[in-house]
């Protein structure tokens, strides 16, 4: 029997609806109870909306998708309205009106009360609290503030009443700012056309773009205030034209940014558009006046975007020779766009795509051109034939090669040469500036974009017209300071940094120092004396510890190590270091040791009825026993067994050492003692491990643990949160989950399909641009966008600087070329003509000429691609004839001229 | 902005102008500019005077908008230097570096100032630090007693192998020959 189950309906979208069966829909939506989320979305030509109704109270839980921003206490005052001080170590990222709780904060403990307060006066580092504190008490110490995230409440109007009333539209590109109000009317002209006369506008239709024109004309007449001064024919024009076609690269954008709205209204996480949303992208059209014959359809797949762009455009995309550098979530996004579009589908055209990568399990949520049995295939190979049934016709070649200085071979000058131009779906900064020096060497656009969670970017790199990737770059990520990881760490991310490097040191660099040394004793030692110095005595000592003191036969013996290593992490060490620094310390200048931001730590007491301190244990030994080959059975993944087994090590009492020294094992005492020569340690320490070796059995090697964050079952994760949460417990840091650890020490940057989909779309609308080719810089577009808050910023790109010395002028774009085989006298000479010193000359990371080396005047009548062989050691393959330097040069008046890279032929 | 390359280059050129109108030196391995040497002097002011010590400087690919590594490779007592390692804690040359800096900066101002203002506040040798905070006398007894034992320019000289082989190391006696040079370069 088949019965229907209830269903609830929490959203709906309409994406090919006449305003009137809309507005029907919607009001039932809105009315529903509960309402149901009403999401229209459209998309004509180059032209694009989207409208969101959400119901009448629609609550927002997270309106940014940001993390609570926390900043650490210094000092807070008595007094209406309060100001708090925070450290100066990392600004604050509040903003007036957010609402923070305090906690620990000691002396005025009233704060304490976990009641939101609202923040005014935000600053780098201090704020005021809306609070009178004067008869609270008086500040002493400590304190966290952290910020609430408010749930918000959006009122939203019905499609009927937002139509005539729509308030603020969401403006998405800042140089077309009345274009909002102008497609509000022309998708209420068009939908008009389509009720009189029963069909779309014909592309090329001159009568059909006119009568559009005279409705817009007629609703804008009878708009009252909101009646728009110009309603821009031409562009009306365009958007009759292109009524009847769906373009790829428009719907890849608004499905991502549809998709996203959907996520929201299911979720209530991220800040729905609100409520009308309008794009346009009239610049990707052909530079050139098209004839209406060349709109007319061919009867072929690409008959849609030939209405739009012609034939002429579309003859260009099938015979480009396009390089697609990586097959990721970008790259598969990419290949069905090109595919579509036909890109590279003609009998010129080619599509090269490589990526050196294979397929994982954590791909298939967005690159989804994958199957579950693709698991362990090449990326860029399975991409490919997923694209090529999309388009028999595309012309695609998959490779496996990484980008970049090795595969030079395969990507040769002539491969460059022969490209129309780059995309990019790199996930990386490194590869992405080694595609863009290519792309500038060899005068390729290049296609940028990038996704971080709902965010994306694209940029338009187009020779000599617009600055290159690398011209502007982002500041590298902060690191903690290596003092705070070591010691003294305040949040969770210095704990995790401090446990993976722990972890890598426990079960990977150790045993494969081991490892080292029992393959080559005799070159090993020796290595070790030569060096002499306190890193080497350093691996010395764990590689002893890990052969005899430490060394591990039974599972037991594993399981005693993980528990020593607990009271040796979390408190034996924490105890020298308040045996060191006590709570009352004081530094020079009287002022309290521990004060924010660092956290007085406390030791733990171990217990096996504690769930993440056995935890911690399992994991350890588990990987402990892994290193020495030590098979794990079952029974030991059971806590109640481990339990056991830890309960009858036996642990010695921490004993402080005497003086003042953090690290409390052996190793660190003797280091200490600053009269003992490393040198004789290391002997000392090699006489033992050479007893030690002659007591293995014949080749034995540990098995170094390299770490693998995706496989959930490995007990990598397990121990790295262990450590970092065990230590968070330390310094009272609030712990995390191990999924959030993951997170965190895999450098995981979510990647999702909305933010993906538009950014690859947005990237289309700009190859027909760049394919079309002769469009000026004003009609690039780069983009950043954030779909949870949400937020469309595109900009014109950045023209490339140009530089001017005398009568030469030059950008990034330019080179220099000299034949004739120079000698580095005739190189610096050239220079001299051109009113300009050059005082050093390298290849690569080579220097081959600098003035200040006395030396290097003994090469000046050497030829400069002599030195190239013999100084920076590369050989120059018969098909090369010329090789580039980059020259640094000063004018007359000591002036640095940034001057182009300078090619020399050599054959 | 220069492309990084370039500044690598102008960098280690006016490094190089600097370091030879001063007592130490610089030295290239094979060239390269990726990684070098530097011998820096203990600022008169402190104890640390009359130490010498070998810096090794790492340029990274992302230079200078990353910061350059910076160790001590001969031993030294203080209590912003791990004593294993030779790492550095200092804020400038990790966390607040900015592209405008360079290595200038480094030599001349921000190590002198570390030698001369060591923060036991934030340590990363804990027992220097702990030291320095209640025995400055013992501490700097320390220092020197580590300069002593540690810092003496026959300590650095002592080379590897393979860096002294290098046939672009800069002798005492070039820097002699280089002085009627100098006064002709203009100041970069």
């Amino acid at each position: 029997m088949f019965t229907f189950l209830p269903l609830v309906m929490q959203a709906v979208v309409f994406t090919d609806v006449t305003f009137e069966k809309a507005i029907e829909f919607n009001d039932y939506c809105h009315d529903h109870k509960p309402p149901i989320s009403f999401i229209k979305a459209e998309v004509r030509g180059l032209f694009g909306s989207i409208f969101c109704d959400f119901g009448p109270e629609f609550t927002v839980f997270d309106v940014d998708g940001e993390e609570p921003r926390t900043g650490i206490i210094a000092s807070i005052s008595n007094d209406n309205p309060a100001l708090v001080s925070c450290v100066d170590d990392e600004r604050l990222e509040f903003q007036d009106g957010d609402l923070v709780a305090l906690s620990e904060v000691k002396g005025m403990t009233e704060l304490n009360d976990g009641k939101p307060r609202k923040i005014k006066n935000a600053r780098a580092y201090s704020f005021t609290l809306e609070e009178d504190t004067s008869d609270f008490g008086i500040y002493e110490k400590g304190g966290i503030v952290t910020q609430i995230k408010e749930p918000k409440v959006l009122n939203f109007k019905t499609l009927r009443e937002a139509i005539k009333d729509p308030g603020d539209f969401l403006l998405s590109d800042f140089s077309k700012f009345d274009r909002p109000p102008l497609l509000h009317l022309a998708f209420q002209a068009l939908d008009k056309f389509v009720s009189e006369m029963g069909r779309l506008p014909v592309a090329g239709s001159e009568v059909d773009a006119q009568k559009l024109v005279s409705l817009a004309s007629l609703i804008n007449e009878n708009s009252g205030d909101d009646r728009l001064e110009d309603i821009n024919p031409k562009l009306l024009r365009h958007f009759a034209f292109g009524a009847r076609a769906v373009l790829n690269p428009m719907a890849a954008m608004f499905g991502g940014i549809v998709g996203q709205e959907v996520v929201k209204a299911c979720s209530g996480k991220f800040h729905p558009l609100f409520q009308f949303f309008y794009f346009d992208s009239v610049e990707s059209l052909p530079t050139a006046n098209l004839d209406p014959s060349e709109f007319m359809p061919l009867n072929s797949r690409y008959d849609a975007q030939i209405s739009v762009f012609g034939s002429k455009l579309q003859k260009k995309l099938e015979d480009a020779n396009l390089f697609v550098v990586g097959s990721g979530a970008l790259g598969c996004e990419f290949l069905k766009n090109l595919a579509l579009m036909g890109v590279s589908c003609g009998k010129q055209g080619k599509l090269t795509i490589t990526d050196d990568d294979v397929i994982e399990k954590s791909n298939l949520s967005r690159q989804f051109l994958f199957r579950d049995w693709n698991i362990g295939q090449a990326k860029s190979t399975v991409a490919a034939s997923a694209a090529a049934l999309i388009n028999p016709h595309l012309r695609i070649e998959a490779l496996q090669n990484r980008v970049g200085s090795q595969t030079e071979n395969v990507f040769d000058d002539t491969f460059w040469e022969n490209l129309t131009a780059v995309v990019n779906a790199l996930d990386n900064v490194n590869a992405r500036l080694y595609v863009d020096q290519r792309c500038l060497y060899f005068q390729k656009p290049l296609l940028e974009s990038g996704t971080l969670g709902a965010k994306c970017n694209t940029q338009m790199v187009i020779p000599h017209l617009t600055e290159n990737y690398g011209a502007s770059r982002d500041p590298p990520e902060k690191q903690a300071p290596m003092c705070t990881v070591h010691s003294f760490p305040h949040n969770i991310d210095h704990c995790l940094t401090w446990a993976r490097s722990e972890f890598e040191g426990l079960v990977e660099k150790t045993p494969a120092e081991v490892n080292a040394y029992l393959s080559n004793p005799v070159e090993y030692t020796n290595a070790m004396n030569k060096a002499g110095d306190a890193q080497s005595r350093d691996t010395l000592e764990h590689v002893l510890e890990c052969l005899k003191k430490e060394k591990c036969e039974t599972l037991q013996d594993c399981i005693t190590w993980a528990r020593l290593k607990f009271e040796d992490y979390f408190s034996d060490r924490v105890k020298q270091l308040i045996y060191t620094f006590p709570e009352d310390a004081s530094t020079s200048t009287g002022a309290p040791f521990w004060s924010a931001p660092k956290r007085f730590p406390h030791p733990l007491q171990f217990s096996s009825t504690d769930p993440s301190h056995l935890h911690f244990v399992m994991a350890a030994s588990i990987l402990r026993a892994e290193t020495f080959g030590i098979p794990v059975p079952d029974r030991v993944r059971n806590p109640k067994v481990i339990a056991e087994a830890v309960d009858k090590v036996i642990v010695p009492d921490f004993q402080p050492k005497e003086g003042v020294k953090i690290e409390t094992d052996e190793k660190a005492t003797n280091l200490s003692n600053a009269s003992v020569d490393d040198a004789v340690i290391i002997s000392e320490l090699i006489r033992k491990l050479e007893l030690c070796r002659e007591n293995l059995p014949a080749g034995f090697r540990m098995k170094p643990i390299q770490f693998e964050k995706d496989d959930d079952t490995n007990y990598h994760m397990d121990l790295i949160a262990g450590l970092a949460n065990m230590r968070a417990r330390n310094y009272s840091i609030p712990e995390v989950d191990k999924l959030k650890a993951k997170f965190i020490a895999g450098r995981i940057i979510p990647a999702i399909a909305t933010s993906t989909a538009m950014a690859t779309g947005l990237v289309c609308l700009e190859l027909y641009k760049v394919l079309d080719g002769g469009h000026k810089v004003e009609d690039y577009r780069n983009t950043f966008a954030n779909l949870a808050l949400p937020l469309f910023s595109m900009a014109e790109p950045v023209p490339c600087k140009v530089i001017k010395h005398q009568d030469l002028s030059w950008t990034v774009w330019d080179r220099w070329t000299l034949k004739n085989n120079p000698t580095l006298r005739e190189l610096l000479q050239w220079f001299t003509g051109k009113g300009l010193s050059a005082y050093s000359i390298s290849f690569g990371s080579c220097l081959l000429y600098n003035s200040m080396f006395p030396r290097h005047r003994e090469r000046m009548d050497r030829k400069v691609v002599d030195l190239v062989r013999e100084v920076a050691k590369v050989a120059l393959p018969a098909y090369r004839r010329h090789f580039d330097v980059v020259v640094a040069c000063d004018d007359d008046e000591g002036n640095d001229v940034d001057i182009p890279t300078v090619s020399i032929y050599f054959r | 902005m220069s492309s990084p390359s370039k500044r690598r280059e102008m960098d280690l050129m006016k490094l190089s102008i600097l370091l030879m109108m001063s007592d130490y030196k610089v030295e290239l391995i094979n060239d390269g500019m990726q990684e070098f040497y530097v011998h820096f002097n203990g600022p008169i002011e402190s104890p640390y005077h009359g130490g010498v010590w070998r810096i090794r400087v790492e340029l990274p690919d992302a230079y200078p908008y990353k910061s350059p590594s910076i160790g001590f490779v001969n031993k030294i007592y203080h209590p912003n230097v791990d004593e294993m390692s030779g790492s550095v804690c200092l804020d400038v040359i990790n966390q607040t570096w900015s592209p405008m800096f360079d290595l200038v900066n480094v030599f001349e101002v921000f190590l002198p100032q570390l030698l001369l203002y060591p923060n036991p506040s934030d340590p990363l040798n804990g027992e220097a630090a702990a030291l320095m905070m209640s025995d400055k006398p013992a501490y700097e007894q320390r220092v020197k007693e580590y300069c002593e034992k540690y810092a003496k320019p026959e300590d650095i000289g002592a080379a590897p192998e393979e860096e002294k082989s290098s046939d672009e190391e800069m002798s005492e006696d070039e820097y002699e020959s280089l002085d009627d040079e100098m006064a002709g370069q203009a100041d970069p």
